[in-house]
């Protein structure tokens, strides 16, 4: 490690300040349909959050994004704990699931599309097909780490089965669900964005599209540093969480 | 009686079970709500040795696959190297950090149109797609494997005078390989993402354009089997990597 704390931070600032000037210069030697500098794309910004269009932007696409990401959750999660209580279930369907995982979800959007069409119904579906699956199958993980000793030791105190899932099932499980909670965040963004692009346009990703047609590079690129910070900030969070629930696992 | 129920219990039978539910429920939903041209698994299977020996398709396939492969080994290449340097050298770690964790967080779908205008609709598009998707959960799982390297390999290394380099070939490249591997397993996911969607967008050809074109024109159940084709293409490099990492690499327990 570096030995000064005031040398690591000169470094910090000396790559973020190569990466700004390496950026503006690029910006102003190339053609402007190809890249807008830094400081314009700043200026769009401060301009769009001026005239409030940022912040209608960005709200329909948080909106998007959680409404199909609290679908995910709200099936994900209880699902994977039902898996866990009957392992027969869990046995039947824990292949299915983790094929489903490994399905590029985006390839279904044509199919959603054509059956759906327009509105907001087919995007939230869109959002909730990306997340769900994460929060599933981990939760599914973390139901095979509950000890079968543990519910046995629960159920020869005479735990009912309420009692079962608040004192064991959920503080066990939750730790994973909240790893898949974390790559579902990911995933979900791209969901919002695919959503936007592909079935009615709107938010931040029609803002992208509106920039790439006409051509208005500073405003594509404007939203595209407004939805990196975006989930920049959501995987912070999500990251936090988890670290939280996760010296859950230490219980042990 | 009881053999009877035995095998109503084996694992193998309650997954096959599942199996044929999840399909009659998908084909009894589409044929009593949906309409006609919606896919369902009878009709897809009818379409399915039609749609393989199809030259187009295979075209498409192909086309896919090989931008993902190729997409891949770059990927594998530079993240490795970026990886490992920054994993060894703190302040290129520092430098690079932020730019490296806040470009593996975004949705890599968000810059699609700008490479498309950098690199036109073209198969170079979807190279840079797939690159882009790929390359940073490469490099921040190798920085992770080689900072992770254990203290007293370096140190045998170095008393034995290897010289930087060749600690560097010889101890921390074999170290870090199984969070490259694990790295790399999430970098397919994501590439195949990231072709598909630069297909959607730039209609190149590819197994993208092809469920695109195809489920505009109604025809669901050819469009579904690019998607099974994309499905076993993914599971199929997971199983892959999996048993790479247990046949040439001994020493990673979890890859």
């Amino acid at each position: 490690m570096l030995a000064s704390r005031w040398l690591r931070l000169a470094v910090v600032a000396a790559s973020i300040a190569a990466g700004a000037a390496l950026w503006e210069w690029v910006g102003h030697r190339t053609s402007g349909a190809f890249m807008a500098p830094l400081s314009a794309t700043l200026t769009r910004i401060g301009q769009l959050a001026a005239s409030g269009e940022l912040f209608g932007r960005a709200g329909s696409s948080l909106a998007l994004f959680f409404s199909g990401f609290a679908l995910a959750l709200l099936v994900g999660a209880p699902l994977g704990l039902l898996l866990a209580r009957v392992p027969r279930l869990r046995i039947a369907l824990e292949n299915y699931a983790m094929v489903l995982y490994a399905t590029p979800m985006v390839a279904l959007i044509p199919f959603i599309l054509s059956i759906m069409g327009f509105g907001f119904g087919p995007k939230v579906l869109v959002v909730f097909l990306f997340a769900v699956f994460p929060v599933l199958y981990n939760t599914i993980e973390g139901a095979r780490s509950v000890k079968p000793e543990l519910i046995e030791v629960a159920q020869s105190f005479r735990s009912g089965e309420w009692q079962l899932w608040r004192d064991v099932m959920i503080p066990y499980t939750l730790p994973y669900t909240m790893t898949g909670v974390r790559l579902a965040i990911g995933r979900g963004l791209v969901g919002m964005v695919s959503a936007e692009f592909f079935l009615s346009p709107s938010g931040l990703g029609e803002e992208i599209m509106m920039g790439s047609q006409n051509f208005d590079t500073s405003l594509m690129l404007a939203a595209i540093l407004v939805i990196i910070v975006l989930g920049v900030a959501l995987i912070d969070i999500g990251r936090a969480l988890e670290n939280h629930f996760a010296r859950w696992r230490g219980l042990s | 009686m009881t053999e009877r129920v035995r095998l109503l219990d084996t694992p193998w039978f309650l997954k096959l079970a599942a199996g044929v539910a999840l399909l009659l429920v998908w084909e009894l939903a589409v044929r009593g709500l949906a309409p006609a041209y919606v896919a369902k698994p009878t009709m897809i299977v009818r379409v399915l040795a039609t749609v393989l020996s199809d030259a187009k398709f295979l075209s498409a396939a192909t086309a896919t696959l090989t931008a993902v492969a190729s997409g891949l080994a770059l990927s594998v290449l530079a993240g490795a190297a970026v990886g490992m340097t920054m994993g060894r050298v703190p302040w290129v770690e520092l430098a690079l950090r932020y730019y490296v964790n806040s470009l593996f967080a975004t949705p890599m779908i968000a810059i699609l149109p700008l490479l498309t205008l950098w690199f036109g609709y073209t198969g170079d598009a979807r190279l840079a797609t797939i690159v882009f998707a790929a390359f940073f959960s490469i490099t921040v799982n190798t920085c992770d494997g080689a900072r992770a390297v254990p203290h007293e390999y370096l140190e045998v290394a170095r008393s034995f005078r290897a010289p930087a380099w060749k600690s560097l070939i010889d101890v921390v490249l074999p170290a870090s390989m199984p969070y490259l591997l694990a790295g790399l397993r999430l970098a397919a996911g994501r590439a195949l993402i990231g072709a598909t969607v630069a297909e959607f967008f730039t209609s190149i050809n590819g197994l993208g354009y092809y469920i695109l074109f195809n489920s505009r024109t109604f025809r669901h159940n050819e469009a579904f089997v690019a998607v099974i084709v994309l499905v076993a293409a993914g599971v199929g490099f997971e199983v892959l990597v999996g048993w790479a990492a247990r046949r040439f690499m001994p020493w990673s327990r979890r890859a």
